[in-house]
């Protein structure tokens, strides 16, 4: 129930920070929201001698968005301000719809994005849209800035790329390419407060004739140690005419490729099995909005 | 016919004199009197209270073991810490206690063996909570593990290689026969049989507030106080008393707000003991507040049944017979399990004529936290196992579920085979009104695949007939005072868990007295500040204390009107008093004087009034009508009246993923008199959406060693708001049962009972299949349409 007892530090600068991240290392823990920090240091499960507290760095906070270029969101940034985000719901709807699902109006309040992505639960809301959105990640530390791919950055459950002395500081979001759009879907027992079974998202675009099938990322959730990218689904899909056919069979592939766990939320085989019922249906869903786009 | 007449229902043509159902206070929809401090966040919880020099109380835990021998526990460490005031182990209070003396084998710590994953073995009194818990880490236990029983099936079986309790042979705490005709020779007789096996799962009540007990022991008068948040103040003292061997009267036990209990605090908690004996051994106020896990861990929630159940049906589709065999999972301590067993025998005898009925049951031990008496206790389980056979009875015969249960239904002035008797029900009503507002009639088996619509009844007493002890005293008393200074001050120990037992006891007195609600002060939630109440349970409250409030009102309108009647000149019994005024019901405009000018003489010529009131409920005992013999247990199950309730659900099952989603409720009930409407409301909605999660989703879960998976919120799933269904709540208003305070029955725990089965039988609706083992997730349904599918 207790913390251990630990130094806490609320640097102001970007720069503060990342010399307290340099100077401290793995002693320090990063506090972002701490919805999942302090569960975790209630349950003696971490012990951090210091806490950097980001909250008061405006650097690592906002959502900025350029056109053609993409957006740039800080990753302090509260999941609120994501949801309530009129730019994120434009152009990166799975985002959004992900960032309404993610625990309650309070949790929301808090929580930020990096923290649901350095948390690294493998059913986790933010990761799936955000990876089948193609979002990269920038971390940095006292030596500069560096850049990757969200799929490299969570290596496992609990697992980053982080290196001690760093800190992940933004999101760059790619222009979504025209005639793309992008879904979030979730199935657990009741409708708020959950902790996913299976989470999914899908980002898909039509060529011009609106019909076939241009590009296709679809992303498992909670049904590996990190977010699961199908390479089967978009195969058999990219470069064809959709049809209820064609998705029934990509997305039994994506529950193919899928590899659950049972635990008391709910047996591998059932989480399979809603891969694809909502591989089908996010499929479904998207290409009706896309045809709506183009 | 009873009691109860049909003629004495018009109410055209009474004169409002002699009308006693034409009330001022009662039936209104006055916000509850805590609400306000609740809603600012002012309410004082017992974990709120701070003392001076007041240590912090902590219980070590078995979290490695569900069964286990203690072979030695060194808390040397511990008490040398720094900060650390005492440390109490299981030997130093070995009386064993429980809410039944007669089964009373609880110990407030383990005693030499630890019998579920999460008892208490050691606990330790610190300066602050933070040292407190490090002392708990520094207790070492040295267990031997024993082989963990967690099915009722199994712990029976290896009995004989392993016993929970030495005093327990074969891991049964009781069983239990009950025989009312011959059920044998009905059955032969019946045209329809249907036998069924059902099994229930184990959810836990779910309050907000964790358990928290604050105890001061005055080393200089011998004299204890326990603040604590408890259901059952007068209980609790009793225990307290006898684990700790001192006087009743030297224990003073006062629960302050309390946030929710559904049963879960309807028991002595080990909390509370601790508190006690940890204040008492080093003379300082000790508390003792359990986190969520220590909740789960202690929980007392619904015991799970196993349940074989056999209904008969005459070629007209009367019920001749029902043969009823439950085993029930106790866990690891007894509490409330023979209580809980006979209710559910009770349970068959109502809201059906049921004239032959047979009841086996037996309550078994397993190495899991004890169950206790959880929100609609002993009726849930068999209501799931009747209304769905009944449901499926109803197809059987080819005519609609709501004409079977019409042809069935009990009647006001029922005498059940067993002796129950109803006084009062508007049973057919609460059906009649259900299925007209939902249209069941013309929905149920008409929806498309995926849509369904279900129906159930059910009941519930209206308190208890019996102390848990022998004892005949009244089972609530209160004190009325009147006084030119405080106005009217009412005196009841009873306990306000949040579902308005003090407002409505406000409403009752002001009407009884003729003056309005706002003058009426309560004192209660006290056992020395208040007088005598048995408890919060049993949906007790609004009778018992609506009939002790009556009484003792009409003590202190005797006086007040004979003084009234010498100053206005007449009869003192053709004065009333209502709305603040005493006047003659004959000339109520020349013949009136200011209540309160009246209470100011009183007071002048003779000093404060004050008058006592007391409840006693009948005294029936449960026998086989038919052949006079006496049945064990069969005093369970009877009440002073009964409340009754019919839900209707409707749901739309995702035939690919097999979620539920519970679309609309529909729901009449029989509660007699809403002494407050708006309350009245908020209990029907919050029974249905209780049942609703205990239904779909909400479990327990162990691993195969018995430790416990989920002792938390996160796992441990409830509904949330985003879950609730449009309700419609149609409570009758104009049910009266004229036997009952102000007409008042119940519904704390009445409106608990149809929600299972309506779902289930909602479910079958929709999708043809009858589930018959709760919760139902979304992962069985699509298992159980997989099958079907296959067995086409
Ligand atoms: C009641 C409740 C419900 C929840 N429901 C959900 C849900 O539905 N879905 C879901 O996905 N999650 C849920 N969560 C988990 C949690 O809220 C999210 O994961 C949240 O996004 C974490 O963000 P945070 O800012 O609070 O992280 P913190 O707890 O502050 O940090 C989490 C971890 O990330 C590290 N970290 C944080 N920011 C950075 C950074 N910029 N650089 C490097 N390391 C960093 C921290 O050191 C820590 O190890 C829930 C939590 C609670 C308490």
């Amino acid at each position: 129930m207790f913390l251990n007892h630990f130094e806490y530090f609320a640097p102001q600068a970007a720069k503060d920070a990342l010399d307290l991240c340099d100077r401290l290392g793995a002693k320090a823990k990063i506090l972002a929201g701490g919805t999942d920090l302090l569960n975790l240091m209630k349950d003696k499960l971490l012990k951090p001698e210091y806490l950097i507290d980001i909250n008061n760095v405006d650097e690592f906070k906002g959502i900025f968005y350029e056109p053609g270029k993409g957006a740039v969101i800080g990753a302090a940034t509260k999941i609120s301000e994501i949801e309530r985000s009129e730019i994120i719901r434009e152009k990166y709807f799975a985002l959004h719809q992900a960032a309404g699902e993610l625990g309650s109006v309070q949790v929301r309040n808090m929580a930020t994005i990096g923290g649901n992505i350095c948390n690294a639960s493998p059913a986790a809301e933010t990761p799936t849209p955000l990876v089948a959105l193609g979002a990269k990640v920038v971390i940095s530390s006292l030596s500069g800035d560096r850049e990757m791919p969200l799929e490299e950055f969570i290596l496992g459950n609990g697992e980053t790329a982080l290196a001690e002395g760093e800190i992940l500081t933004k999101f760059l979001l790619p222009e979504p390419i025209s005639g793309s759009v992008s879904r979030y879907g979730y199935i657990g027992l009741r409708d708020a407060m959950e902790i996913d079974a299976v989470n999914l998202a899908v980002n898909l675009a039509l060529g011009e004739d609106g019909r076939i099938i241009k590009q296709l990322k679809l992303v498992m959730g909670s049904v590996f140690p990190r977010p699961l990218v199908s390479e089967e689904a978009p195969e058999i899909l990219i470069g064809k005419e959709f049809s209820a056919e064609l998705a029934e069979e990509a997305a039994r592939a994506a529950s193919s490729e899928s590899k659950p766990i049972s635990d008391i939320r709910a047996s591998a085989e059932y989480r399979r099995e809603i891969v694809a019922v909502l591989s089908r249906r996010l499929l479904q869903e998207a290409f009706s909005a896309a045809q709506g786009e183009v | 016919m009873g009691v109860w007449d049909k003629e004495q229902y018009v109410r055209e043509g009474v004169p409002p004199f002699q009308d006693e159902r034409r009330f001022t206070q009662v039936g209104k929809s006055v916000p509850k009197i805590d609400s306000p401090a609740k809603v600012r966040g002012e309410a004082i919880y017992t974990d709120d209270i701070v003392l001076p020099g007041m240590a912090y109380g902590r219980i070590k835990r078995c979290t490695e073991h569900a069964h286990a021998k203690i072979k030695k526990i060194d808390y040397s460490k511990a008490l040398a810490h720094p900060g650390v005031l005492a440390v109490l182990i299981g030997d130093e209070a070995p009386k064993k206690w429980g809410m039944l003396p007669q089964t009373a084998n609880e110990t407030v710590l383990a005693v030499d063996k630890v019998r579920f994953n999460g008892e208490g073995v050691a606990a330790v009194a610190a300066v602050d909570e933070e040292t407190a818990e490090i002392a708990c880490d520094l207790i070492d236990v040295e267990y031997e593990p024993l082989p963990v029983l967690l099915d009722p099936f199994e712990s029976m079986q290896r009995a004989g290689e392993i016993q929970i309790h030495e005093d327990a042979p074969g891991n049964i705490l009781h069983e239990g026969e009950q025989v009312f005709g011959d059920v044998d020779k009905a059955f032969k007789e019946c045209k329809y049989i249907l036998e069924r096996e059902f099994k229930t799962n184990m959810p836990q009540q779910g309050f907000l507030e964790p358990q928290a007990a604050l105890a001061n022991y005055d080393p200089q008068n011998g004299q204890l106080r326990l603040w604590s948040s408890s259901q059952i103040a007068h209980y609790l003292h009793r225990q307290i008393s006898d684990v700790l061997e001192m006087p009743m009267n030297k224990i003073r036990v006062t629960v302050p707000t309390v946030g929710g209990g559904f049963g879960g605090k309807a028991e002595a908690c080990v909390n509370e003991f601790v508190a006690c004996l940890l204040s008492r051994k080093i003379g300082r106020p000790v508390k003792v507040t359990f986190d969520r896990s220590e909740v789960f861990y202690t929980n007392k929630g619904r015991h799970p049944c196993h349940m074989k159940m056999k209904i008969g049906l005459d070629a007209d589709g009367y019920i001749q017979a029902v043969d009823f065999d439950n085993t029930l999972d106790k866990g690891a301590y007894a509490g409330w399990g023979i209580v809980v067993l006979f209710y559910s025998a009770s349970m068959i005898h109502l809201p059906y004529k049921v004239p032959n009925a047979r009841f086996r049951g037996r309550c078994v031990y397993t190495n899991k936290p004890s169950m206790g008496s959880m929100r609609g206790l002993g009726g849930v389980q068999p209501r799931f196992a009747m209304e769905c056979m009944l449901d499926e009875l109803a197809e059987m015969m080819g005519i609609s579920p709501f004409e079977l249960k019409m042809k069935n239904a009990v009647e006001s002035g029922y005498t059940a085979v067993n002796n129950m008797y109803v006084p009062h029900t508007e049973y057919k009503r609460s059906l009649q009104k259900a299925v007209e507002k939902s249209g069941y009639l013309e929905k149920h088996g008409k929806l498309p695949f995926g849509k369904g619509i279900g129906l159930a009844g059910g009941y519930y007493i209206t308190g208890t007939a019996y102390t848990l002890y022998m004892s005949y005293k009244p089972h609530t008393s209160v004190l009325l005072r009147v006084d030119t200074e405080g106005g009217v001050t009412l005196h009841c120990s009873a306990v306000d868990i949040g579902q308005g037992s003090n407002t409505v006891m406000a409403q009752m007195a002001a009407e009884a007295l003729g003056v309005h609600f706002e003058d009426v002060h309560i004192q209660s939630h006290d056992t020395e500040v208040g007088t005598f109440d048995l408890g919060t349970f049993a949906s007790r409250l609004t009778y018992a204390t609506g009939i002790a409030i009556r009484d003792a009102a009409e003590k202190i309108n005797g006086k007040l009107k004979e003084i009234a009647a010498g100053l206005l000149g007449c009869r003192a019994d053709h004065l009333a008093i209502k709305d603040r005024k005493i006047y003659s019901i004959y000339e109520a405009e020349r013949k009136s004087m200011e209540w309160e000018k009246v209470v100011e003489i009183a007071v002048n010529t003779t000093g404060s009034l004050a008058a006592m009131g007391h409840f006693s409920p009948p005294r029936r005992r449960g026998f086989d009508l038919t052949s006079g013999k006496r049945a064990q247990g069969a005093n369970i199950g009877h009440s002073p009246t009964f409340g009754f309730s019919c839900q209707i659900f409707e749901v739309d099952v995702d035939l690919e993923t097999g979620k539920i989603k519970v679309t609309r409720v529909t729901e009449s009930g029989d509660m007699g008199t809403m002494i407050n409407p708006m309350a009245a409301d908020g209990q029907v909605e919050g029974s249905i959406v209780y049942n609703l999660g205990a239904c779909l989703y909400e479990d327990q879960f162990f691993d195969k060693d018995g430790i416990h998976l989920n002792p938390n919120f996160q796992d441990y799933k409830m509904p949330t708001i985003m879950d609730m269904p449009e309700m419609d709540i149609n409570t009758l208003t104009d049910s009266y049962d004229p036997t009952a305070p102000f007409g008042a029955k119940e519904t704390g725990e009445g409106a608990v009972q149809p929600t299972f089965p309506a779902i289930v039988n909602a479910i079958y609706d929709a999708i043809g299949i009858r589930f018959t083992e709760v919760p139902i997730t979304p992962e069985k349904v699509l298992k159980a349409l997989k099958e079907k599918k296959k067995g086409k």
